[in-house]
C-alpha cells in the first residue's frame, strides 16, 4: 500500500456509490465499489482494502452486520460508516461495533477525506497492528 | 372605510367594521339609500290601495325601515329614522293628508320599526339573515307579529285623535295590524336576504343554475297570474289557490332564504296587483274584507315557507360543516402520518443530495487537476441531473400529500398507486430493514378515485404493516403488496405483513375511531381508511391470525358506466 490508498465503497445506492467513487479517485485514491455487504466481504477477502466507506442501511446485510463480520480479522479494516438517516443511537451502536468514524450523508469531501486519512493514520500505529 | 372592499361585500354596513363608531362615507351612503327606498316604498304602498276605499293592502315603508335597522349597527339607527322623515313627508304630503296625521304616522311607523328591530336584535345579535330556524322564528314573532301589533295601538290612537277618516279605533287597529304584518313578512325578508347577499355568488353560478332560476320564476309568475285571468276570477276553484305552491317549495328547497323571500314577493305582488285591478279570486267582496282575506292568505303561505327555507339552509350548513370536518381530519391524519415517515423521507432526500454533492466535488477536482475528460464530465453532469430529478420527485409527491385540497375524482391505475406509495415509503422500508414483495396484476381495470386519498389509504396500511413487524427479527420482515383484478370489474389491493397480527375479538374494533393497539398513535388511521374506502364505494377488511401477521384488503369497484377513461 505504498503511496496510493486502496479504498472500498459499499453502498446499495448506485448513484451514491458512483459519485463517491469518482470523488475519491479524483482525490488520488484507488477505489473499488460494492453494491452489498456480502459482495464486499467476498471481494475484501481477495484484496484487503486500506479503508472501507460503508453504508449503514442496506437490504440483506446491513452495515452493522458487515462491521461485525470484519472484526475477527486482525488487523481489522478501518470502516467509516455513512448513513442517510442520522440518529444518536445508531452512531453509538456503530462506534461500539468498531467503526473508525460515523458520517451522516450528504458528505462534504473535506469531512470524508479527513476521516479516511485519520483512519489510515490510526491503522498504521503499532497498537492497531496487534 | 375602504370603498373597494365595501363594493365587494355588497353591503357597506355589513362589512368588517360592524361595531366601529362614527358616521363615515359608506354609512352616509347607506342612510341616504334607505331614505330613497323608504320614499319609493311609500309610493308603492299608495299604488296598492283598493279603490274606492283609502286602504292599502300592503304598506311597505315600515317593513323596509325595520329590515334596514336590522342590517345596520344600532349606533346608526337614529340616523336612519331621521333620514326617513323627509322621505315620509315628501311621499305623504302629496296625498293631501293633514300635516298632523302625516307626522303621527311617521311616529307610529318609526315605533313599529324600532320595536321590531330592538326585539329581534335582543334575541339575534348581529345582522339577521333568516338562515336558521331560530332567527326566522324570532323574526316572525317579533317583526311580523309583535311590532305591527304594538305600534298599531299608537297608530290607531293618533288617527282617532287627529280625526282622520271615519273608522272606529278597533277597526283601524285591525286593519293596520294586518296590512303591516303582511308588509313585514313580504318586504322585510326580501331586504334582509338581498341586503346580505354576496353578488359574487350570482356571477359564479353555472348557466344551468341561472336557467333553473329563470324557469322557477317564469312558472311562479304564470301560476300566480292564472288566478287573475278574468274568466277564472270570481269562479276560481279553491284548488287554483295552490297553483303557486309547487314553485314556492321549489324556491325553498333549491334557492335558500333569498330565493324563497323573492318568490313569496313575486307571488304576493301578482296577487295584490290582480286584486287592485279588480281581478282574481279575492274580488267581489267589500274592499275591507277583500284586503283581509288576501292578507291572511299571503301571511299563511309566507310564514311556513320562510321557516322551511331556513330549516333547509341550516341542514345544508350542518352537512357542509360535517364534510369540511371530515376533510380536515383526513388531512390532519395524513400530515401526522407523514410526520411518522419523516425519517424515511429524510433518507430518500439525502441519497440524491449525497450523489449531487460528491459528483460536483469530484468534477471540481478533475478540472483543478487538469484531468477533466469531457466525456467523464458529461457523465457526471448527467448523474447530477438525475439525482436532482429524483429529489424533486420526492418533494413533489410530498407536497401533494401535505396539501389540503378538495376531493378530486379522476381515472387511476391501482398499480401506479402502489408504485407511487412504495416510492414514498421506500426510505422507511430501508430504515426498518423490511423486504417488500410486490406482486402486481397487469393490466388492471381503471379505477375512479381521489389520488391523494387513495395514496393516504395505502400509506396507512403500509405504515401499519411496517409497525406491526417491529418485534420481528430483521431478516424475517416481509411486506407483501398484491393487486388483483376483481371478478366484478373492480380491483382488490392487499397489504400483508408477518408481524404480530391481531386476535379475532380485536377485528371489528380496529376500524373504530380512537381504538389502537400501538403504544403511540391516536387510533384514527383505520377509521379514516374506512371512510375513504366508503367514499369510493369500496370495502376494506382485514384477515389475520395471531402471531402469523395480518392482511388488509381493499376492494375498489369498477368505474361507473359512461365514465370510461
Amino acid at each position: 500500500m505504498a503511496g496510493v490508498s486502496y479504498i472500498a465503497i459499499v453502498d446499495d445506492e448506485e448513484p451514491v456509490r458512483k459519485a463517491l467513487g469518482r470523488l475519491l479517485r479524483a482525490s488520488g485514491m484507488e477505489v473499488e465499489c460494492y453494491a452489498s455487504g456480502r459482495e464486499f466481504l467476498d471481494g475484501s477477502a481477495r484484496r484487503r482494502p486500506d479503508c472501507v466507506v460503508l453504508d449503514l442501511h442496506m437490504p440483506g446485510m446491513s452495515g452493522l452486520e458487515v462491521l461485525c463480520a470484519l472484526r475477527p480479522a486482525r488487523p481489522s479494516v478501518p470502516a467509516i460508516v455513512i448513513t442517510a438517516h442520522d440518529a444518536p443511537e445508531i452512531r453509538r451502536q456503530c462506534l461500539a461495533a468498531g467503526a473508525a468514524d460515523y458520517l451522516p450523508k450528504p458528505l462534504d469531501e473535506r469531512v470524508l477525506l479527513n476521516a479516511i486519512s485519520a483512519s489510515l493514520r490510526a491503522a498504521k500505529t503499532p497498537e492497531n497492528r496487534t | 372605510m375602504d370603498s373597494v372592499s365595501s363594493a365587494r361585500d355588497g353591503n357597506p354596513v355589513l362589512s368588517r367594521q360592524w361595531w366601529r363608531p362614527g358616521l363615515d362615507a359608506s354609512s352616509v351612503r347607506w342612510v341616504l339609500f334607505v331614505a330613497v327606498g323608504y320614499y319609493l316604498a311609500a309610493r308603492l304602498g299608495f299604488a296598492f290601495t283598493l279603490r274606492p276605499s283609502p286602504l292599502s293592502t300592503l304598506w311597505p315603508p315600515n317593513a323596509l325601515l325595520l329590515a334596514a335597522l336590522l342590517l345596520t349597527p344600532s349606533r346608526l339607527w337614529a340616523w336612519l329614522l331621521l333620514a326617513a322623515l323627509p322621505a315620509h313627508l315628501l311621499a305623504e304630503l302629496q296625498s293631501g293628508v293633514p300635516v298632523a296625521m302625516v307626522l303621527g304616522w311617521y311616529a307610529s311607523n318609526c315605533s313599529e320599526a324600532l320595536i321590531g328591530a330592538a326585539l329581534v336584535r335582543a334575541f339575534v345579535p348581529g345582522p339577521l339573515r333568516l338562515d336558521t330556524l331560530a332567527s326566522t322564528a324570532t323574526f316572525l314573532l317579533c317583526g311580523v307579529l309583535a311590532a305591527p301589533l304594538l305600534s298599531s295601538f299608537l297608530d290607531a290612537a293618533l288617527v282617532s285623535l287627529v280625526g282622520w277618516g271615519d273608522a272606529g279605533y278597533w277597526e283601524l287597529l285591525r286593519t293596520r295590524v294586518l296590512s303591516n304584518a303582511l308588509a313585514e313578512i313580504i318586504v322585510a325578508p326580501l331586504v334582509l336576504t338581498w341586503g346580505s347577499f354576496h353578488f359574487a355568488r350570482l356571477r359564479a353560478a353555472p348557466p344551468a343554475r341561472h336557467a333553473e332560476a329563470a324557469a322557477l320564476f317564469a312558472g311562479l309568475l304564470a301560476a300566480s297570474l292564472v288566478l287573475d285571468l278574468p274568466q277564472i276570477g270570481l269562479h276560481a276553484t279553491p284548488a287554483l289557490f295552490y297553483a303557486p305552491l309547487p314553485f314556492l317549495l321549489w324556491a325553498a328547497v333549491r334557492f335558500g332564504p333569498t330565493g324563497t323571500a323573492t318568490a313569496i314577493a313575486v307571488m304576493a305582488l301578482a296577487t295584490i296587483w290582480g286584486a287592485v285591478s279588480g281581478l282574481g279570486p279575492f274580488t267581489g267582496h267589500a274592499p275591507a274584507q277583500m284586503a283581509r282575506d288576501m292578507q291572511l292568505f299571503l301571511i299563511a303561505v309566507a310564514a311556513p315557507l320562510l321557516l322551511l327555507a331556513a330549516a333547509l339552509e341550516e341542514r345544508k350548513r350542518v352537512a357542509r360543516d360535517a364534510r369540511e370536518q371530515r376533510l380536515q381530519l383526513t388531512h390532519l391524519s395524513r400530515v401526522a402520518m407523514l410526520g411518522e415517515l419523516s425519517g424515511g423521507i429524510v433518507h430518500e432526500l439525502n441519497q440524491p443530495l449525497t450523489a449531487i454533492l460528491s459528483n460536483a466535488q469530484a468534477a471540481r477536482h478533475f478540472i483543478a487537476n487538469n484531468s477533466a475528460d469531457p466525456q467523464l464530465l458529461g457523465e457526471i453532469l448527467q448523474d447530477i441531473i438525475l439525482a436532482d430529478q429524483r429529489a424533486g420527485d420526492v418533494i413533489r409527491r410530498l407536497r401533494t400529500l401535505f396539501k389540503r385540497g378538495e376531493t378530486n375524482f379522476e381515472t387511476l391505475d391501482a398499480n401506479t398507486l402502489v408504485r407511487d406509495v412504495l416510492r414514498i415509503v421506500n426510505g422507511d422500508l430501508v430504515l426498518r430493514a423490511i423486504h417488500a414483495e410486490i406482486d402486481l396484476d397487469e393490466p388492471l381495470p381503471p379505477l375512479e378515485g381521489d389520488r391523494v386519498e387513495l395514496q393516504q389509504l395505502m400509506l396507512n396500511l403500509v405504515v401499519n404493516a411496517c409497525e406491526a413487524m417491529g418485534g420481528v427479527e430483521e431478516r424475517l420482515r416481509r411486506l407483501a403488496i398484491r393487486t388483483r383484478a376483481g371478478t366484478d370489474g373492480g380491483v382488490v389491493i392487499s397489504v400483508t405483513d408477518n408481524g404480530a397480527g391481531f386476535a379475532p375479538e380485536q377485528y371489528e374494533r380496529l376500524f373504530e375511531p380512537f381504538y389502537t393497539t400501538k403504544r403511540q398513535g391516536l387510533g384514527l388511521g383505520l377509521s379514516i381508511c374506512r371512510t375513504i374506502v366508503r367514499a369510493h364505494r369500496g370495502r376494506l377488511w382485514g384477515t389475520a391470525a395471531p402471531g402469523k401477521g395480518a392482511a388488509f384488503h381493499v376492494h375498489l369497484p369498477a368505474m361507473r358506466p359512461g365514465r370510461r377513461p
